[in-house]
């Protein structure tokens, strides 16, 4: 029960939730290529769309 | 033995640096765009489209503030956000992988310290002149924007700042609430003000308030190139905030509301005033926009807000600085560490307070440092470790983690930022705005941003693996290891 142990072994479980949805490719709500897409398309939209209105 | 405290993990976790899992996380996405938007509608975004008045009319302005700010942000974000929403670690802790545990001290040094002091300084000015202001409003006193008044008030304002920070962080929460909803109603005000006296034509028709050269692209790319490092400097703050969303999702979107959107809206507000009110000084303008009344109360909110957003940015700095400095800083009292923090904004202030009206210099300077910072965070984090990190070694003590490096500093990360940092200040000087003709079609952020990465990702694949430092991957390997690690022993044993 000290501290210093309870720390440890907290950390120990949180490391291995994380190897678990490693290993089995399990990361709900992860960016995905829709995702990469969007914002890339947002971007070149948005840079593009000002500069040609504004300058 | 067995009479200690239970200790509570998730709150642990979510103030220390350990990975927050995701059933701990405590936002949702609209949760997290409050926040966000909450912490970009700030009195900064005034003073960011008033210096972008100085450079180009309100047109042209409002393209350089949606391009700057898009870019810089999703540059920033992706260095932070995307791997910190992930797994749900410290954001300088996360560092450790790239330049090492005492290279990311070093990081937190040049980049929060460092920016913390100079927007304390920079607020505690604008305090000053909003109270000078609101002096001259309400009697026969003579505005001077360096007079006693500015500088005793900015000097109240920091030491303010202080006390509220000292006595920890419950009356925090209490002011953000109030803060980021009267600013959205304050802006509305304001806007309607503008377009009630100028119809949207005539604005867009005024020039600038200063531009520095003939060349209008010139003056074109430097609006830009502020609004870029207005975006870049979220880099320190942000990740921070992200780990506490859902998912990696969740840590991204909200982002493209808040500090893009949200900040982009304040900014163009600003940009607006200064431009129909002839002065990009906010604290100036917020007098002429609405008469008398309107004058004492936006004056007197604003001076409101900016201790509130100096209280938000001192707490976060000096939380971050105790997690991740040595013994000797973590067993120094609170307070004191506090009074240690204000003692060089302070100083500024009585001795320098041109850092107000020359703030985007300031700030043009930290996006030297942010922008190399953000590339090779894209080039370690996707392109080296394809997205994959490895918490074990993260988390391992130092002697034995293979984040190590040399000596806790990663040399080829170092070596990036500074020559992304050279770069920055050849193609575009900050201080004296003198620039390359390259500098007119690429800014000065992007070649910083793309040098930095370009470095760090060659140099990593032609060193590092035969030095043992990193444990990068194989050009190869189509599976980084996730076990099977022989790094023991933890950090906070």
């Amino acid at each position: 029960s000290e501290p210093h142990i309870q720390r440890a072994q907290d950390l120990e479980r949180r490391i291995r939730v994380y190897e678990q949805m490693e290993e089995s490719h399990d990361w709900p709500g992860a960016l995905n290529a829709v995702d990469y897409t969007a914002m890339t398309l947002m971007t070149l939209v948005l840079v593009i769309g000002f500069y040609v209105w504004g300058y | 033995m067995a009479n200690h405290e239970p200790v509570n993990h998730a709150l642990e976790a979510e103030r220390g640096d350990t990975p927050l899992l995701p059933s701990e996380r405590m936002w949702g996405f609209w949760e997290f765009t409050y926040a966000n938007s909450a912490l970009a509608i700030a009195t900064w975004a005034f003073l960011i489209g008033g210096a972008t008045a100085l450079f180009v009319g309100p047109k042209e302005g409002i393209a350089a503030i949606v391009i700057g700010n898009i870019l810089g942000v999703l540059l920033a974000t992706f260095s932070t956000c995307v791997p910190c929403g992930k797994y749900g670690t410290e954001q300088f802790t996360f560092l450790r992988s790239m330049f090492g545990g005492n290279g990311s001290r070093l990081v937190y040094v040049l980049a929060v310290v460092f920016l913390t002091m100079g927007w304390l300084a920079v607020l505690g000015l604008m305090f000053g002149r909003s109270i000078d202001g609101l002096t001259g409003l309400l009697s026969e006193h003579k505005t001077d924007p360096n007079g006693w008044i500015v500088l005793a008030s900015g000097f109240f304002a920091i030491l303010l700042t202080g006390i509220v920070v000292a006595k920890g962080p419950t009356s925090i929460k209490v002011f953000n609430t109030i803060v980021a909803p009267a600013l959205i109603v304050i802006m509305g005000v304001m806007l309607y003000m503008i377009l009630s006296k100028h119809s949207f034509a005539e604005l867009m028709a005024l020039p600038a308030l200063d531009a520095p050269f003939d060349d209008k692209r010139v003056n074109f790319m430097i609006a830009v190139e502020v609004n870029m490092a207005a975006g870049f400097s979220w880099w320190p703050y942000i990740g921070n905030l992200a780990r506490l969303s859902k998912n990696q999702r969740t840590a991204f979107w909200p982002n493209i509301i808040g500090i893009f959107a949200a900040a982009s809206l304040g900014e163009v507000v600003g940009l607006l005033a200064a431009s129909a009110l002839g002065d990009s000084d906010p604290t100036v303008w917020m007098t002429h926009i609405g008469g008398l009344t309107f004058g004492v109360i936006a004056l007197g909110f604003v001076a409101f807000a900016n201790v509130t957003s100096m209280i938000n940015i001192l707490y976060t700095s000096i939380v971050g600085l105790r997690q991740l400095a040595g013994r000797k800083l973590r067993e120094m009292s609170w307070e004191l560490l506090v009074v240690l923090f204000c003692i060089t904004p302070m100083a500024i202030v009585l001795f320098a307070p041109g850092i107000y009206d020359g703030f985007f210099i300031f700030l043009v300077w930290t996006s030297a440092l942010n922008s190399a910072l953000a590339g090779i965070g894209i080039a370690d984090y996707f392109f080296l470790r394809r997205q994959r990190l490895n918490l074990r070694h993260l988390y391992a003590s130092e002697g034995v983690s293979p984040f190590r490096f040399w000596k806790g500093f990663n040399p080829i990360a170092l070596v990036a930022l500074v020559a992304g940092f050279a770069i920055y200040v050849v193609v575009f000087n900050p201080q004296t705005l003198a620039n390359t003709t390259f500098f007119t079609f690429a800014t000065a952020s992007l070649p910083s941003c793309l040098l930095a990465g370009l470095i760090h990702y060659g140099l990593t694949r032609a060193l590092a693996r035969q030095l043992g430092w990193g444990a990068y991957p194989k050009r190869d390997d189509s599976k980084t290891e996730a076990l099977g690690l022989n790094a023991k022993g933890y950090s906070n044993e």
